[in-house]
């Protein structure tokens, strides 16, 4: 019984192998224009540890917030995976795994993901016993309002995430604020919480999973139309 | 040819989400997703909205494809896909989604320059067909001239240096408010028009195969503004002028191309290829120069993932050139 984890959100493609304990990983920086790397990491790692596409029985997806063609990659590819082997596909919220990553045992914990268009999805969380929880409810946020929500209270906190994609001064003078990692989503991530959704049963049929995109898609058309302005006989 | 293979093909490189499978010859289904409801209310296509759209969708249409055809995931022996030229944002869903079917399944998988796909779409209906022929390729984002000598070689006679003629119907359409796509809403209020009602120009280019659609368009505009109702054009009247001002544009070049090369077949593809106007005078060209004429259907000639299949079967791929990316630009240079 074989895990498939893929996050592809962020600068890296990340895909992992578990059984029980981690059989093989790979981490490759994506480049512009490389859509076959997801594939090609997965056929590398497969073949690596010598293990059959048909032992592979359920797949952890990393569903976003993050690089909307990435996403879409890696959940084509989920897809694709899932619908052919009929195994379940479970979702899993970057935000949240960056959060559950984070070791921490009394701050707060900020994640931020780089959702580009200088946009950051932006999250809150609290540490509990055995995991975290949310705060607040996750956000989309420029770099102006993210400083300002982290500077809005004097508690510790911790940030983990696309920080380094944020200018310096943007964490201010605050010695509460804590910068750490992990800094970027990967597919251990994803699959530490997957399992976890896996072993409650809570997850979606595979056809209804859906990416956080967490923000309309920017529509700039030229609808300029004379219609009612134009002299038509009839 | 692949005698009874089962062969599964993607087409997503626009907005409609489309997948066929063939058993050998027979084209057992050919299912075709269109976004139109979703980018009607802007204009145009969308390139976010459009692969969000493949994404959310492709998945389901898949099921689909397989329970119509009556097959089971298994019973597949190859897969299929464009890898472009098209919006990258829907090419690489199904692409990825295809290329991940073939490898869970473990099936060999090709890919498909999306021209060639319309250039090979006549065989889907029509076996006989062969090279050397001559094509049009028209739609929203393409207008060429193809001398085709054999299979696997593709000489580029003409190319449009500005507008597609796709584009040249839509953008005129989304004007007057018509509708979209403005190929389909031009033809239909053309319908009982005077196509010569009004006189708009057929623009020249330089290099005597190529086309130039935004002379015309800026020509029409002008035209609209400087309507009086006392000219008596109707929308009818309108639409049929530059509707066949565009088909004329289209049809003279490629009449000079085909007689300059003595080929004997014609044939032609992409959306605008659907239009009845067009298909009327291709028809009469080849009647009166008594050439073979080989037309797909308007259902196979918009984007379609029967021709992916087709252009598959007949080992007319991509991949073999060692394209391991979706591509912006044809092999068709
Ligand atoms: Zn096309």
């Amino acid at each position: 019984m074989y895990s498939l984890s893929i996050s592809t959100s962020g600068k890296y493609i990340s895909v992992a192998i578990h059984d029980e304990k981690l059989i093989s990983s790979s981490s490759v920086l994506s480049e512009n224009g490389t859509t076959n790397l997801l594939m090609k990491s997965i056929e590398e790692i497969t073949n690596k540890s010598k293990i059959n596409r048909s032992e592979i029985s359920v797949v952890y997806l990393d569903i976003g917030p993050g690089y909307y063609t990435s996403l879409r990659i890696g959940l084509a590819v989920a897809q694709g995976i899932c619908g052919s082997l009929g195994i379940p596909l479970v979702p899993v919220n970057g935000l949240d795994a960056l959060a559950f990553a984070a070791h921490t045992g009394h701050r707060k914990i900020c994640t931020i993901i780089d959702i580009k268009r200088e946009e950051f999805a932006f999250c809150l969380y609290k540490p509990v016993p055995g995991g975290v929880v949310k705060d607040t409810e996750p956000e989309v946020l420029d770099a102006a309002k993210l400083k300002i929500k982290l500077n809005e209270d004097n508690d510790k906190k911790l940030v983990v995430g696309d920080w380094r994609s944020l200018e310096e001064n943007l964490f201010g003078e605050n010695s509460y604020i804590k910068l750490g990692s992990p800094e970027h989503v990967s597919s251990e991530h994803i699959y530490s919480i997957g399992k976890e959704i896996f072993k409650n049963d809570d997850y979606p049929n595979f056809n209804e999973v859906r990416l956080e995109y967490m923000r309309e898609p920017d529509v700039s058309f030229s609808t300029k139309s004379l219609e009612g302005e134009i002299n038509f006989y009839d | 040819m692949l005698d009874d293979k089962i062969i599964l093909g993607f087409e997503t490189s626009c907005d409609e989400t489309a997948i066929a499978i063939m058993k050998g010859d027979e084209l057992l289904v050919n299912t075709i997703s269109s976004q139109i409801d979703i980018h009607e209310k802007f204009g145009g296509v969308v390139p976010e909205v459009a692969s969000r759209a493949h994404a959310e969708m492709i998945r389901n249409i898949f099921h689909s494809s397989l329970n119509n055809a009556n097959l089971q995931i298994s019973d597949i022996d190859i897969v299929s896909t464009t890898d472009g030229p098209g919006l990258v944002g829907s090419l690489v869903v199904g692409y990825n989604f295809a290329k991940s079917i073939a490898w869970s399944i473990d099936k060999p998988f090709f890919t498909v320059d999306h021209m060639v796909g319309h250039l090979a779409a006549p065989l889907i209906e029509n076996k006989t067909m062969k090279p050397p022929f001559i094509t049009l390729l028209v739609s929203g984002g393409h207008t060429q001239i193809v001398l085709v000598e054999e299979w696997g070689s593709y000489q580029l006679l003409g190319t449009t240096i500005d507008d597609a003629a796709g584009e040249a119907f839509d953008k005129l359409s989304r004007f007057c408010g018509f509708g979209f796509p403005g190929g389909p809403a031009i033809q239909k209020i053309s319908e009982g028009g005077d196509p010569a009602k009004i006189e708009l120009p057929r623009p020249k280019t330089k290099h005597e195969y190529n086309y130039s659609f935004s002379g015309l368009k800026t020509a029409a505009t002008n035209f609209l503004n400087n309507l009086d109702i006392e000219d008596k054009v109707t929308r009818a009247d309108f639409a049929a002028s530059y509707q066949e001002a565009i088909v004329d544009s289209l049809l003279s070049n490629f009449v000079k191309a085909v007689n300059d090369t003595g080929v004997k077949s014609i044939s032609g593809g992409g959306g605008v290829m659907a239009n009845s106007r067009l298909r009327e005078k291709m028809n009469i060209f080849a009647e009166e120069k008594e050439l073979n004429i080989y037309l797909p259907t308007p259902k196979l000639s918009t984007d379609n993932a029967a021709m992916i299949c087709v252009a598959a079967q007949n080992n007319l791929i991509t991949n073999d050139m060692n394209i391991e990316d979706v591509r912006l630009s044809s092999i068709i240079t």
